[in-house]
């Protein structure tokens, strides 16, 4: 009988090899069951559960998997780190990153770096991200960036050219009237009213070169520059550019399903660029996306490239090398990022980057482009916003926009009231 | 039992105590024994809850650190510097006054509509109770934005009269207006109630009235409604209670923040948000105490008032 290796058996067995190397070799045993918790949709709990399923393949680790809609997941993960049942793995985000690191709710990975999580490939700034107080707490599983999604057939209908990197706000309300001179479509605006979203406002400052918050979690804005930003939606608003507030106050919790651009009512939505794809499986319409416009020409520096989320360890978790594996596996090798995509951001491990990219489709190549060519729109990327950062983007900010919006406010007021609670808010966090 | 070790020490006294007990148990073992699970459960689920959530009222707890003693703090702070507890205090009140009397008069309309002895009734009163048993859902919530959207069903339908409704849901000025009348629409149980009331009613009275020459009219309001009222005041207190803890619709109409402007910002919302967007658990629970205050003195205002409107049999 004749020994004989094919092409398939080959390739299949070397990779079995490269993830047995991968996982550390058999000097240790491997833990039998690993619990991960992440956000998300079915879309993504669909790809994640693939590469759980690979893992589990290659190592013997059985890992459970539970999730749930971002709103929901910060309860339910908070009431198992209190009830000394944290999950091994735990998706974390830039927003609570710090809360949970301080209080030893997840565990340092500095001490895998070298052996269990190989990071050699990994991007400085995405590694950065993860720091909390020097130490390495979260992996970032994508890089992304805010971006404004257009509806591309809506644009070409109405015979208007789409907006370009250099379009700034000042040009949009010549862009509204030649849209709604040759708009088609029954009661399309041509851009969402913005002026409730947190990402938004913070790019309008960052190009005012303020910020929204300090290192220390103060403000870094101050009350002129709130109220500049009431007041340049209140005028794009009676420009005719942005949809009726009534229509906007439709979008009650940042939804896909309805954004403006879902519901046909504007043809473009401030979003996130990992979005694109999620935005495109809910539209019929192809969409592309660009940047948030200038606030006048040749600002820039309103950008960044934003870790989307991170995995991160149990700070209770008793098998946190295994975990660690994990996470290397899971950003580290070329058949997990086949399976994930940019569904999460650009992948941040430039060898798994280079590894994909020839098989993205063109919404996934135009956000991978996008968020690798913001050039002179990029900036630094923020301290991690402070503990009470949630309660004002959502609702402070969105409330003050409304009454703004449905005039019950002058944005003078609205910007005051915004600045003033806002401090409100950060002081009654510090002080508990 | 233990009797015997005790009664060693203290004769006379301790002998009555297990004697009452003895006899209670001797009496009661197996209803006691069939007590039991709802019993352990209504300590461990109920009341045991119950008591962390009052301690916890007086402290900071963010799930993830120890709570933290702040005595009455969080009172304080509620009843001085909480522009949003009066808010949604607000917002609560109003949906419940308009509600409640609009939801007992329309099931009461069409209690007396079913209860002229028409044939099928059993097949209507079901199909008039569909909408309290889907009522407090998830999809019929999801359902009430598309009907009250700007280019839902309902402007459609005002639409035909040539009116143009503005987006009912995401307007201050009506968004509580379409969360009332979906309470209105889960007119069922107290529609079954007063169906049974109507049906004690007896009918040798409307006899004794045609005779004398009443209208309809002037029967119902002083045989009908009369004879009525203890049926209406157990609706309306069970509605009322109802009214204060509604919670899911507006979760779901308003995104869960009470949008557009507060204008859905329910009692029981604020402390959800309170409780799990803001971690706030001792704030909330709070919130909880005082709710339930709220309702007991409401509760028991209606209940010194009843005997000047209920009127009952003998």
């Amino acid at each position: 009988m004749t020994f004989s290796i094919g092409r398939r058996e080959f390739l299949m067995g070397s990779t079995a090899l490269a993830a047995a190397a991968a996982l550390g070799g058999p000097a240790r045993a491997a833990a039998e069951r690993m619990r991960l918790i992440f956000w998300g949709g079915q879309a993504r709990a669909d790809r994640t559960y693939g590469v759980t399923d690979l893992y589990t393949k290659a190592s013997g680790t059985a890992i459970e998997g539970d999730f749930a809609a971002f709103g929901d997941y910060w309860p339910k993960l908070a009431t198992q780190v209190a009830g000394g049942n944290s999950p091994d793995v735990i998706q974390m985000d830039y927003r609570y990153i710090v809360e949970y690191a301080t209080r030893g709710s997840i565990a340092p990975l500095d001490e895998f770096v070298g052996n269990a999580l190989d990071l050699s490939d990994f991007d400085a700034d995405q590694l950065e991200g993860g720091k909390v107080d020097g130490k390495l707490y979260g992996i970032s599983l994508g890089a992304n960036s805010a971006a404004n999604l257009l509806n591309v057939a809506a644009f070409e209908e109405a015979g208007v050219e789409l907006p370009t990197r250099d379009f700034s706000y000042a040009d949009l309300p010549a862009l509204a009237e030649k849209f709604n001179s040759g708009n088609k479509r029954a009661g399309m605006k041509v851009w969402s009213d913005n002026s409730f979203l947190e990402p938004a406002l913070e790019n309008f400052l960052r190009q005012r070169g303020k910020a929204l918050y300090t290192a220390d979690g103060q403000l870094a804005f101050d009350v002129e520059d709130a109220v500049a930003w009431f007041q340049l939606w209140a005028d794009l608003r009676a420009a005719g550019v942005t949809v009726s507030p009534e229509d906007q106050a439709l979008d009650a919790n940042d939804a896909i399903e309805t954004t403006m651009i879902t519901l046909g009512k504007a043809a473009s939505t401030y979003a996130h660029s990992n979005q694109l794809v999620g935005f495109q499986a809910a539209n019929k319409d192809p969409l592309t996306l660009i940047n948030y416009p200038r606030i006048a020409a040749g600002t820039g520096g309103g950008h960044y490239r934003k870790p989307s989320m991170f995995f991160s360890v149990g700070g209770s978790s008793t098998i946190k090398e295994d975990a660690a594996k994990f996470i290397n596996f899971f950003i580290g090798t070329a058949e997990a990022g086949a399976i994930l995509g940019v569904e999460r951001g650009i992948p941040c491990d430039a060898s798994t980057r280079a590894a994909i990219a020839p098989g993205l489709d063109a919404q996934s190549q135009a956000a991978l482009s996008y968020v690798s060519n913001l050039g002179d729109l990029l900036g630094a990327l923020p301290p991690p916003p402070p503990q009470a950062a949630g309660e004002i983007s959502n609702p402070l900010l969105r409330t003050k926009a409304q009454e703004v919006g449905f005039g019950q406010l002058t944005p003078e007021q609205g910007g005051e009231q915004f600045h003033a609670e806002a401090a409100a808010i950060l002081a009654r966090a510090k002080q508990s | 039992m233990t009797a015997h070790s005790i009664g060693a020490t203290n004769a006379p006294v301790v002998r009555a105590v297990p004697s009452v007990w003895r006899r209670l148990w001797d009496a009661n073992a197996g209803g006691y024994l069939f007590l039991l699970p709802w019993f352990i459960g209504f300590l461990g689920l109920t009341i045991g809850p119950m008591i962390s959530s009052l301690y916890l009222s007086f402290t900071n707890f963010d799930l993830l650190t120890p709570a933290r003693w702040v005595g009455l703090d969080n009172y304080t702070r509620i009843f001085t510097a909480d522009p949003k507890f009066a808010q949604s205090m607000r917002v609560t009140l109003f949906f419940v006054l308009f509600s409640v009397p609009l939801k007992l008069a329309f099931a009461l309309c069409i209690a007396l509509l079913l209860n002229r002895g028409m044939r099928g009734l059993p097949v209507y009163r079901a199909i008039f109770y569909l909408p309290s048993l889907l009522g407090a859902s998830v999809a019929i919530a999801v359902l009430w934005r598309q009907l009250f959207a700007g280019d839902g069903v309902v402007n459609d339908l005002l639409a035909v009269f040539g009116i143009e409704g503005p987006s009912w849901i995401s307007n201050p000025r009506y968004s509580l207006w379409t969360l009332i009348i979906l309470a209105i629409w889960q007119f069922g149980s107290p529609m079954i109630i007063f169906l049974a009331g109507l049906r004690q009613i007896p009918q040798d009275m409307y006899e004794a009235a045609s005779l004398d020459g009443a209208s309809k009219w002037r029967m119902f309001w002083k045989i009908t409604l009369p004879l009525l009222t203890p049926v209406v005041f157990f609706n309306a207190i069970i509605q009322t209670i109802e009214g204060f803890k509604s919670f899911t619709p507006a979760f779901i109409i308003s995104g869960g923040n009470g949008s557009p402007i507060n204008s859905t910002l329910f009692y029981t919302l604020y402390l959800y948000q309170e409780a799990f967007a803001f971690f706030r658990m001792g704030y909330a629970s709070a919130l909880a105490w005082i709710l339930l205050a709220i309702v007991a003195v409401f509760t028991a205002f209606s209940f010194l008032t009843s005997r000047y409107w209920v009127h009952y049999e003998q």
